[in-house]
């Protein structure tokens, strides 16, 4: 059954319109990036999943449940890490946790909730007050909060953000692990070689349309292209290729753009170089960093 | 710092077999006794500080200015007092209970929590309403406790509840209605300003003017009929009677009018549910 499936979601405020007839669906056990530069909409879509906004229009169904208020089969079933830190006025993470489970519906849920304190390193934090903790360990909070009842999907809006280095690639780890053990994952990021590493597929959204969605590695390879170097060992040839972008008559060598879809071999059957002239090729593939910018045109976008 | 060095733990091992979900009643309960936990955690603000409130009312009205108040039955001004307290502590308490623990939760970001969670709206409302009624409940008892004292410190005698059951029903309809309103009012609001406001210009004359100092022969006709326009004079006179055995309205129609109150709050809450917001501010 599909974990999730959006269908013609609309979301305004007002006048604006946030979200624009975005559809798509996420498979069973994959993670799935949601894209897009700041006020895209990322966040509006995930609040309709959560049923924290209203969709204006479209649905959203879970597992084939469709989500609404009063849904509470499909709410069960979800796990949310919102975007924004949540403060707890009085309470301990460990208390927080265990009313969070049973919001859930979870009784007595102490054996879990010590196991994602460990993993999520706030163990020796947990009887601390939320104010009390550092950002980075109210986001780990909230990664816990939206673990505690195991949900078959998670929502995870920025999990990395504010998390230090170190700490990230833990992460990291830890959301591969929880896909290999059958959770299914949407997440939103701006760091994309963080997309790039997670996700098996991505969708990319812009002013609240979906402008482009697919496997990460297609994507790369559809929408940028590859540098190849070729370091000559005599002076540089006259070479007139259309491919080549740059050559650099100190260092002896050439830069050539080609498209994904070009064979190196193709390339230097054209340029006929005598091989035993070539000293080095370097190729460098395209980046996912690339295939974004590309896609929203110019770059000056990103921050618009 | 990293996450954990335990690598080799398997997401899902340490709680196999999953415990299942009770989605009927578990939340509920779980939320009531977060509702409960919130406010004994800071008992000297949420229990103390209405005692204190009620002592200095006793004090003030009940033992200075109170020997030349007449109430017409021949009872003391300070009995004809202590039921008006217990009402307005117990109806005040619930109605800042509830609204404080929205508004507090809205602020925090916490509110979205039980949007996102498997609550019904049903849930949410009685759960929080409970949790003021309670601290209602406690703030009213605690204030019967205090007015015993200055009477038996007065005249030497103890007040005895002449309706233990009917003071059950008054109370209990009163704090949940009146933590059904602050629960309304919190949903709305949009600042934390916007609350007090609704408490100032709203929620306190209404209790002030609602028969807790006076008897309706003090007053003139015309603010003797504004008075039974204000429903919490028929709380407020329910607790009396339960406790008296006498005062300005049938007990009765206190006891209709009550429950109608109560429904209309609850309307109300739910109206404010689906129609305000759970985000933060
Ligand atoms: N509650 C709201 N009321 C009015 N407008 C809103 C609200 N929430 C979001 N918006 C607007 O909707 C648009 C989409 O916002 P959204 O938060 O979904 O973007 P996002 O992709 O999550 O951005 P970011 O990367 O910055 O988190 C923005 O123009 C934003 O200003
Ligand atoms: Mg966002």
């Amino acid at each position: 059954m599909i974990p999730l499936k959006v269908s013609n979601l609309v979301k305004k405020y007002g006048d604006l319109e946030a979200v624009k007839n975005v559809s798509f669906e996420i498979q069973s056990g994959e993670i799935f990036g949601l894209l897009g530069p700041n006020g895209a909409g990322k966040t509006s879509i995930i609040s309709s999943i959560t049923t924290i906004e209203k969709p204006t229009s479209g649905s959203i169904e879970l597992f084939g449940g469709r989500v609404e208020r009063e849904n509470k089969a499909a709410k069960a079933i979800l796990g949310v890490v919102p975007q924004e830190l949540v403060n707890h006025g009085f309470f301990s993470a460990f208390e927080v946790l265990e009313f969070h489970s049973g919001y859930y519906g979870i009784r007595s849920n102490k054996k879990h909730i010590e196991f994602l304190l460990n993993k999520l390193g706030l163990w020796e934090h947990r009887d601390k007050k939320i104010k009390q903790m550092s950002g980075g360990m109210k986001r780990r909070l909230l990664i816990a909060k939206a673990l505690v009842h195991q949900p078959k999907l998670l929502l995870l809006d920025e999990p990395t953000a504010g998390v230090d280095i170190e700490l990230r690639a833990s992460l990291w780890d830890f959301v591969r692990e929880l896909r290999d053990s059958g959770t299914t994952i949407l997440l939103t990021t701006h760091y994309l070689e963080e997309a790039e590493e997670l996700c098996d597929r991505v969708g990319v959204i812009n002013h609240g349309k979906l402008i482009k969605i697919g496997p990460t590695k297609q994507l790369i390879k559809e929408l940028t292209s590859r540098q190849v170097a070729i370091y000559l060992k005599n002076k540089l040839p006259p070479c007139q290729h259309i491919n080549l972008i740059k050559s650099n008559a100190q260092e002896k060598s050439m830069l050539f753009e080609i498209s994904n879809q070009t064979g190196i071999g193709e390339l230097l059957a054209q340029l006929k170089f005598p091989m035993e002239d070539i000293i080095d090729i370097q190729i460098q593939e395209g980046r996912l960093e690339d295939a974004f910018v590309k896609l929203l045109g110019d770059k000056n976008e990103l921050t618009s | 710092m990293p996450l954990s060095n335990s690598w080799g733990i398997k997401m899902n091992s340490p709680a196999k077999p999953f415990v299942s979900q009770e989605l009927t009643w578990t939340p509920f309960f779980s939320l009531l006794k977060r509702e409960v936990q919130r406010f004994l955690k800071v008992a000297v603000q949420t229990l103390l500080a209405p005692m204190i409130n009620s002592g200095l009312y006793l004090l003030i009205f009940g033992l200075s200015l109170g020997s030349r108040i007449q109430i017409s039955d021949g009872t003391s001004y300070l009995s004809f007092l202590i039921p008006g307290l217990i009402m307005m502590g117990c109806l005040n308490n619930a109605f800042s209970n509830s609204s404080s623990s929205v508004v507090g939760s809205k602020y925090g970001g916490e509110l979205e929590d039980y949007k996102a969670a498997p609550l019904s709206s049903q849930q949410i409302i009685w759960a929080i309403s409970l949790g003021g009624l309670f601290r209602g409940l406690l703030v009213g008892l605690v204030t019967f406790i205090v007015g015993e004292a200055f009477l038996y410190f007065q005249n030497g005698e103890f007040l005895s509840i002449q309706h233990p059951v009917l003071l059950v029903f008054f109370l209990t309809v009163g704090g949940l209605s009146f933590a059904k309103l602050g629960l309304s009012a919190a949903f709305w609001a949009k600042s934390f300003d916007h609350l007090a406001a609704f408490g100032t210009f709203i929620l306190m004359p209404l209790i002030y003017l609602g028969g807790v100092f006076y008897s309706l022969e003090h007053l003139s006709p015309f603010w003797q009929t504004l008075t039974q326009f204000n429903p919490l004079f028929y709380f407020i006179n329910g607790v009396r009677y339960s406790i008296l055995g006498a005062s300005d309205v049938n007990v009765w129609m206190a006891f209709g009018i009550s429950l109608i109150m109560l429904l209309l709050f609850h309307g109300f809450a739910l109206f404010s549910l689906k129609g305000g917001s759970f985000n933060r501010w």
